[in-house]
């Protein structure tokens, strides 16, 4: 499908890649509009208390302060699940974190704003916190959301149990059954750009809001239900966002706050967070506990898996409902496994709110499950790719719990990987303490059902051709650095036969582009680049049956901004030439597409999460050095195969492969979200929560697979989360191969590590000592 | 970005005026660099009403000869230029390498020798926002810490462990480098090793009027100084571990450990151990001397162990380049 000098499988800049260079892009903080005031918060420093007074009037006696919000003037509840309506933007009654929103204000500037918020007077009644597993599962602790009180409750927000097959006979066929704890930690994403929002209130009463969000549309309906408006006189625009790796998934009291703000002082209000208030805002990964036991038959088959989960999810439900169901249906991919059950548990704890993050619900138990492969293939001496490939997904298949699979690659990419590393020459080879680890995974192209359960699109874009020939382009989906703007026009400039650079792409304003639910499950490129592509087709038809007639056959290609006959390609029409032979026919060129999921019949009615369009596959292989001495892990190189479907520009799925790749380490070597035993953030900076440096960052050797999904625009998947999957576990079974110690609980930080080997160590004296 | 409190700056040109103005503003700081002092001040730390600006004091800038044969380096010097310095390079490359681990390059091209000594201790429960140490209560190092704060550190504790963390320190330690400091009242020296207290809230022998003009360097020892940093990361952390080891063939090997209390500590028993046992014996030695507490977020149980695995290296590698 790809022509030579066509925009799709062409490597290259984005099309909005130099204005971000260059610093000439507007992101959110950017904007300033006359009369414009900033907000700041007083936030709450007890984990869990009531609420007993509040005195504002200290900061609102302050010069330059307009107007002090408390949880009282923003009463509705609300969360991004509909299930799961439980966060005010501002405290009402009970704080549940340190760092929860209780005052809002607005004042000239930001530090009148900030001292305004420190004057502010709570009163507080402290109450008992819940900061472990076993404290939320104890229903004699109190509950952080009373309204869930019933005989017996816990702060539990979720439990999901689903069992597939006959997981006991699964086990009775295994010849080696092996069951391990895993820890995985809490971390957060750390996009470049804070929170920031600007709300600007109208005459007419009607409000645009400005905000660095993934998820306008939600935003915009959230907007709308807490401030008591009319959904169609807020405006929401995403302006450029320096990054979200889903931390901007979530409406936030900032977005809420400055909005409210706006509407009582009747001006502007900016409202930005510091760096240490992205880590209260937080919505990371959940540090989760898990058990794993799996069996297989000594030739390497799969028989049966039980997987349990608990996590310490925080103060509310954000998608937490969600994780609870990606933390099982995810579990098998990308094998074949027919006797397995799953339990978690999503619950509260005193402290800042887990959410969805890059991977979102299926990196905890695939670091687990990945590991324990390793293990097994140990056991039953079989070489871990080989244990991997004889389970493997098969393309056109339906798995034991009911997901459909299209295109697989996955086996390509084990090839590739394994002999681009030299994976199976230097494993077990590489001498002391230098070691190689596989894994492999798979992530989903998009949720196949909305956040709102409804039957309308889940995506539109919009397109106009204008007579200069150049093409517009509407749509609501967020380009948050991902590269969704530049997708859109590689599909409409690539169905047209035009340089993408003449697209011109307007995007996320609920007020002027068409809906699309945001940028989260990795759905943008399957769900809105299929829409783009029927806009485009839509354009493609009227102008070729404008062109056939003008050139006197039906043999008609559009390329390289021409229109011409294949049979006489000499006689070419400029691309602008043959869009105004089409607007003299058929009237202003302007048509609309969109993309709804395919209805996939699922045999487990209850399973509305889990299914995809479509299923990325990744393999990859890690090699590390350890210190033996300081159990400092170094991870020299990453090779990472991805089957992204088809890369409709090769640059930048490469990039998106390279930054889960630098996520993945960050996880696997340091990133923990860590608190005090008052619930306290241990360390809210970038200074002390340790992303990677540069000098941490391996060489990344990026592979693309192209399985060419056949559902996918021009065969494409997704790229953006799925390769972040497969680099924690195969750090650590390469740590095993280095230096003999299974690593169980992450981060691989040099105290667990050295621990790990003390403990080897001393294993291997004892049972030399018992040998004797 | 978080707003830096209201201040207002001096700008002194000779070292004379700047003494002057440190006499006359009893509650002002001084200000090089500004690399630590800025970010601490955003953070609250302190809020002086005025930074006295050593920036434009050309006399702090340079690195001259002494007549004894050493060097003698203005403390407004900055990190880079000490680290390229030639003559740093061949006379006292521990402290080069030293200056070369801090932080990150743009922060060594504006932070300064001086900054480095002066650098305020630190500590995970300390240096942290107003917002994060009202929510903790404070502790003995915070000036607005309330009634009956305590260390967080050692609990039942009256003293303040939080960490010395100048990188340059422990190798100009071994160097038996000297400070000048200069007041109104006039200039005096004092070692490296005679410069710090043992309380991280007063954790610098200086006067409130008294400012750091130079550090003189006697002509290096007969044998090697090394050292070396444990930090999280390869770039912009903060030391957890600071370890020099010096060895002179006749004189045996001699060790500074620091960033595991206010002040870095030469080690006592070096010599015996050494006789005893070579290097083995001196880093355990160094083991059980040395007890960091948990002044860092990484645990101290696992940065004690680290004391005897860097003081090997360190020595290690003093005596293979003799």
């Amino acid at each position: 499908m790809s022509e030579p000098d066509s925009p799709v499988g062409r490597r290259g800049g984005k099309i909005d890649g130099l204005p971000k260079i260059t610093g000439a892009a507007r992101f959110t903080d950017d904007l300033t509009l006359p009369g414009m005031l900033h907000g700041a918060f007083n936030r709450s420093p007890h984990a869990h208390a009531r609420i007993l007074s509040i005195d504002v009037s200290a900061a609102l006696a302050l010069p330059g302060v307009y107007a002090v919000l408390t949880g009282a003037d923003l009463p509705t509840p609300y969360g991004v699940i509909p299930v799961a309506q439980d966060e005010h933007a501002l405290a009402v009654g009970k704080v549940l974190f340190i760092g929860d929103e209780v005052a809002a204000v607005a004042a000239v500037d930001q530090e009148t704003a900030r001292r305004a918020a420190a004057l502010i007077r709570v009163e507080y009644e402290p109450l008992e916190g819940v900061f472990t597993i076993e404290d939320a599962l104890n229903p004699d602790k109190p509950l952080l959301h009373d309204e869930r009180r019933r005989k017996g409750d816990t702060n539990v927000l979720r439990r999901v149990f689903q069992k597939y097959g006959d997981p006991a006979a699964g086990f009775a066929e295994a010849d080696v059954i092996i069951e391990s704890n895993y820890d995985y930690p809490g971390s957060t994403h750390v996009p470049l750009e804070t929170q920031v929002a600007l709300a600007q209130p109208h005459p007419d009463g009607k409000l645009t809001l400005w905000s660095s969000t993934q998820i306008p549309h939600y935003l915009h309906r959230i907007v709308s239900k807490v401030l008591g408006m009319r959904e169609q006189d807020v405006r929401v625009i995403k302006p450029d966002v320096g990054a979200g790796y889903g931390g901007k998934s979530d409406p936030f009291a900032n977005e809420l706050c400055a909005a409210a703000l706006a509407r009582k002082t009747g001006r502007p209000v900016k409202f930005i967070l510091d760096r240490e208030e992205v880590f209260y805002a937080h919505r990371g990964r959940h540090p989760t506990r898990m058990t794993l036991k799996m069996g297989v038959t000594n030739d390497g088959r799969i028989t049966a898996a039980d997987f349990k989960a608990w996590a310490a999810g925080g103060a509310y439900a954000s998608y937490g409902v969600v994780t609870a169901y990606y933390f099982g249906v995810f579990l098998p991919l990308p094998y074949k496994l027919d006797h397995w059950q799953f339990e978690s548990h999503r619950c509260y704890t005193n402290h800042p709110p887990c959410g969805p993050k890059r991977g979102h619900g299926a990196i905890q138990p695939r670091f687990a499950l990945e590991l324990h492969l390793d293990k097994l293939a140990n056991a039953i001496g079989m070489s871990p790719d080989a244990l991997r490939l004889k389970n493997c997904v098969e393309p056109d298949t339906e798995t034991s719990n009911g997901l459909r699979i299209t295109s697989v690659a996955l086996k390509e990419c084990v090839d590739k990987v394994l002999a681009a590393s030299g994976y199976l020459e230097k494993r077990g080879k590489l001498g002391p303490n230098r070691g190689i680890g596989l894994a492999t995974s798979a992530y989903m192209c998009g949720a196949l059902h909305p956040i709102v359960q409804s039957e309308m699109p889940q995506s539109a874009v919009q397109i106009c051709a204008d007579r200069s020939g150049r093409v517009s382009i509407l749509s609501g989906t967020a380009d948050i650095g991902q590269g969704s703007n530049h997708m859109l026009a590689a599909i409409v400039a690539g169905r047209l036969g035009i340089p993408e650079t003449d697209c011109v792409v307007l995007e996320a304003d609920t007020g002027l582009t068409p809906v699309d639910l945001g940028s989260y499950s990795s759905r943008v490129t399957f769900f809105a680049g299929n829409a783009a592509k029927m806009a485009a087709d839509q354009l493609y038809a009227v102008m070729r049956a404008a062109a056939a007639e003008k050139l006197g056959g039906e043999d008609v290609v559009m390329l390289g901004g021409k229109v011409f006959r294949e049979s006489a390609p000499e006689k070419a029409l400029d691309f602008a030439e043959a869009v105004q032979l089409a607007e003299e026919r058929h009237g202003t060129l302007g048509f609309v597409g969109h993309y709804k999921p395919p209805k996939i019949g699922n045999r487990f009615r209850r399973q509305s999460v889990g299914p995809s369009p479509a299923y990325s596959f990744t393999a990859q292989v890690a090699e590390v050095v350890v210190d033996p001495e300081t159990g400092f892990v170094t991870v020299e190189r990453i090779w990472a195969a991805h089957d992204c479907g088809k890369a409709l520009n090769p640059t930048i799925v490469e990039g998106q492969i390279e930054g889960c790749v630098y996520m993945g380490v960050g996880e696997a070597l340091a990133e923990e979200q860590s608190y005090t035993k008052h619930g306290l953030h241990r360390a809210p900076s970038i200074l002390e929560y340790k992303i990677p440096t540069v000098f941490e960052t391996p060489e990344i050797i990026t592979i693309i697979v192209e399985s060419n999904d056949k559902e996918g625009p021009f065969g494409a998947k997704e790229a953006g989360e799925g390769p972040q999957l497969s680099t924690v576990p195969a750090i650590a079974n390469a740590i095993f191969d280095a230096c003999g110690v299974w690593m169980n609980e992450a981060p691989f930080t040099p105290d667990r590590v050295l621990k790990a080997i003390e403990r080897r160590d001393r294993e291997a004296r004892r049972a030399s000592f018992d040998g004797a | 970005m978080l707003p830096l409190p209201t201040f207002s700056v001096l700008s002194p040109r000779a070292v004379s005026d700047a003494a002057q103005m440190l006499t006359d503003h009893p509650q002002a700081r001084l200000i090089a660099g500004g690399t630590d002092l800025l970010p601490s001040m955003k953070y609250g730390l302190f809020t002086p009403p005025t930074l006295i600006r050593l920036g434009g004091v050309s006399a702090l800038q340079e690195i001259s000869v002494t007549e004894a044969g050493g060097l003698r380096i203005g403390a407004g010097v900055t990190l880079r230029a000490v680290g390229r310095d030639v003559r740093v390079l061949s006379l006292y490359p521990a402290l080069a390498a030293a200056t070369r681990t801090i932080a990150t390059s743009t922060i060594q091209a504006m932070g300064t020798l001086g900054g480095n000594l002066m650098l305020d201790t630190r500590c995970a429960w300390y240096n942290q926002s107003t917002f994060w140490r009202g929510a903790l209560g404070g502790c003995l190092k915070c000036h607005s810490a309330p009634e009956g704060a305590i260390c967080h550190v050692a609990p039942k504790g009256k003293g303040c462990y939080a960490a010395h963390s100048a990188d340059t320190a422990p190798g100009l330690l071994l160097y038996d480098a000297e400070v000048e400091l200069v007041s109104t009242r006039g200039a005096r020296r004092v070692a490296v090793a005679a410069l710090y207290g043992d309380d991280g809230r007063d954790w610098i022998r200086r006067a409130p009027d008294e400012l750091l003009t130079a550090v003189i360097l006697p002509p290096p020892p007969a044998g090697r100084v090394v050292h070396r940093k444990l930090r999280a990361r390869g770039s912009i952390d903060y030391p957890l571990l600071l370890t020099a080891a010096a060895f002179d063939p006749d004189r045996g090997p001699r060790v500074v450990v620091s960033s595991v209390g206010p002040r870095p500590v030469e080690l006592g028993g070096v010599a015996e151990a050494w006789e005893a046992g070579g290097v083995e014996a001196v880093a355990e030695a160094a083991y059980k001397q040395v007890s960091p507490l948990s002044t860092h977020v990484w645990p101290a149980p696992w940065r004690k162990k680290m004391v005897r695995v860097e003081v090997r290296r360190a020595l290690e590698a003093a005596i293979s380049g003799v």
